[in-house]
């Protein structure tokens, strides 16, 4: 019995470890947005201060905050990652619901080349592809520009969208269609009107995964940006003016971007692990 | 009505095509021309910098040359290193926990919804908050560090430091990844499995390493290839949080491509350093597709 208990402690302890390792930094993030200049260096660290919404400020350019040099840009960069992350996922969730569709449906040739072709998207190193889009996207005009960002969006989640919608397509009976063309409707009715009203809770779960995806992007629009198109994360990580890094501004930025992704995540939270796992796995099992 | 419908009925073939052809044309487009590009000038010396200077045909001259760089092999071993720490920390932590959030207890879901909180954070703005803590000055963890007496440590400014520093803030956003996929395994387990092993009397040593693993290893292998494949390119932590210094010591190979390709502009040999890294990751897809195909088949 005192084996049992001892490994019941252990394991609370464990518990209360990891908790403290993966909220700790979390509360620091919020906490260190709060702060003013002065509270951001203080040896020791301060829990309690006086709040400062500089950083916040900063990232709606908003109040004195939004004319520094630091700041410029902060909320053009805002909104230009809600137009490629919506653009983006809207395309790609398009494609990859019809690819889905088709890979669930039909046994065309090279089908299973097709899906390991799309799943690339989801492994290949970005820097790898980048050093050929760099070339590709200046001589067809895309760099720094909405619409070359919105190709990239669509590039890097159509994979995703691809596998985890040919999942629920496949969890969709094939006599649902078959009973419709037996009573001589035509394959694309059954399919709009049938087919996918039935995975219209698949689609949104697809569509939050690859907003988040998209959301996060870095890599890629890092390198392809220079001034106009310049997305929020890329943005904040060259907010290291001539007085060195804004660190409240990062962290600020950094919970202003997190609120959709928590959002969308906690609307798909019942497909987390199909969407984290590129559709692999099925349904949780929670 | 049916006659509407049934005149724009198209044949499945052509309504098959037509739901591939956009995907097909972004892969087309966005992955194969590349990588067909990416081949053709790892095999030229020239700079996108020098568009007046004409590209120069090598062969295989660019390869042999990152082959043969002892600082390339330096860089695929860090990054090696990095890989396989990030994901054996990120691992015995994840089953760990999984393996405590099996049981039934007030508050359970709402933990774990907690502990999936660092995946949703951008990447890059976690790489600052991990500088930001790391800081030797006025950092957190050093704060943490002297209440137990310890002294203030160099963390970013030291190789044998920068990397652990990398890999708990990697481990930080991706074990709740671990988690949530080891948790659906372990939960999978049909119950009377466990009540078997419970009537024999079985330790829960035995049960976990005789009973529980074997039966989650399906799932585990998935989060354990995914996990690998993402350590490998992971980049923004690195670009975050160390630059890639001190020197290059904590350079990783895609850090290393970015600097040949857009630090000094080698376009060919970059092309090349991407080929081998296109190469490496394919092989890598290649294996988890087949253990995937084998997997489904199975069942």
């Amino acid at each position: 019995m005192t084996r049992n208990r001892t490994g019941a402690w252990l394991q609370i302890a464990a518990t209360l470890a990891y908790m403290a390792f993966s909220l700790g930094p979390l509360v620091w993030l919020v906490l260190s947005s709060l702060k003013s200049r002065d509270d951001l260096f203080a040896w020791p660290p301060k829990i309690v201060f006086d709040i400062d919404l500089g950083g916040y400020a900063a990232v709606f350019g908003l109040g004195p905050a939004g004319e520094t040099a630091a700041s410029q840009g902060l909320l053009g960069s805002l909104v230009n990652s809600v137009v490629v992350s919506v653009a983006g996922t809207v395309l790609a969730v398009l494609f990859g619901t019809l690819a889905g569709y088709a890979a669930s449906r039909f046994r065309f040739p090279g089908r299973s080349d097709f899906m390991f072709f799309a799943l690339s998207t989801r492994m290949i190193p970005p820097i790898a592809v980048l050093v050929f889009y760099h070339i590709m996207f200046s001589s067809l005009g895309l760099t720094d520009t909405l619409a070359g960002l919105i190709l990239v969006m669509v590039f890097i989640n159509l994979g995703l969208a691809t596998w985890i919608m040919k999942g629920f397509f496949d969890g969709v009976p094939t006599e649902v269609e078959a009973i419709a063309l037996v009573n001589g409707y035509s394959r694309l009715y059954a399919f709009r009107r049938l087919v996918l009203p039935m995975v219209k809770g698949g689609i949104a779960a697809t569509a939050g995964f690859c907003f988040i995806f998209a959301w996060n992007e870095f890599a890629f629009s890092t390198i392809l940006t220079t001034t106009q198109a310049k997305t929020l994360p890329v943005r904040v990580s060259s907010a290291m003016g001539a007085t060195g890094i804004q660190w409240a501004q990062i962290c600020a930025a950094g919970v202003v971007l997190v609120i959709p992704v928590a959002v969308f995540f906690f609307l798909i939270r019942k497909h987390l692990l199909m969407g984290m796992t590129f559709g692999v796995l099925g349904k949780t099992r929670s | 009505m049916a006659v509407t419908r049934k005149a724009h009925g198209l044949s499945d073939r052509t309504v098959c095509g037509l739901f591939v052809l956009p995907a097909l044309a972004v892969l087309v487009l966005m992955v194969a021309y590349p990588f067909i590009s990416l081949l053709y000038y790892s095999t030229l010396r020239f700079s996108i910098l020098r568009p007046g200077v004409p590209a120069e045909g090598v062969g295989l001259e660019n390869y042999e040359f990152l082959l043969t760089d002892p600082d390339l092999w330096d860089r695929f071993v860090f990054t090696g290193k990095f890989v396989v720490m990030t994901v054996a920390v990120q691992f015995i932590l994840g089953i760990l926990i999984a393996y405590v959030l099996q049981r039934n207890f007030r508050g359970r879901d709402f933990l774990f919804t907690l502990f999936m909180l660092p995946m949703m954070l951008c990447p890059i703005v976690v790489g600052f908050l991990w500088r930001y803590m790391f800081n030797s000055e006025w950092g957190l963890v050093n704060y943490l560090f002297s209440l137990f007496g310890l002294g203030k440590l160099d963390w970013l400014g030291q190789a044998h430091n920068a990397v652990w520093a990398v890999v708990a803030a990697d481990a930080w956003m991706w074990t709740p990844f671990v988690i949530l996929l080891a948790t659906a395994a372990f939960r999978g387990i049909p119950k009377d499995i466990n009540e078997a092993a419970d009537i024999d009397g079985a330790s829960p040593a035995f049960r976990f390493f005789r009973v529980t693993l074997p039966l989650s290893m399906p799932i585990l292998v998935i989060a354990f290839l995914l996990r690998l494949i993402d350590a490998f390119k992971q980049n923004d932590l690195f670009f975050a949080m160390t630059g890639g210094g001190p020197g290059s010591e904590t350079m990783t190979v895609s850090f290393t491509l970015s600097k040949i390709a857009f630090g000094y502009f080698y376009t060919g040999e970059a092309s090349a350093l991407a080929v081998i890294l296109l190469i490496i990751i394919i092989g890598l897809s290649m294996i988890f597709v087949r253990y995937l195909l084998r997997l489904t088949e199975g069942n």
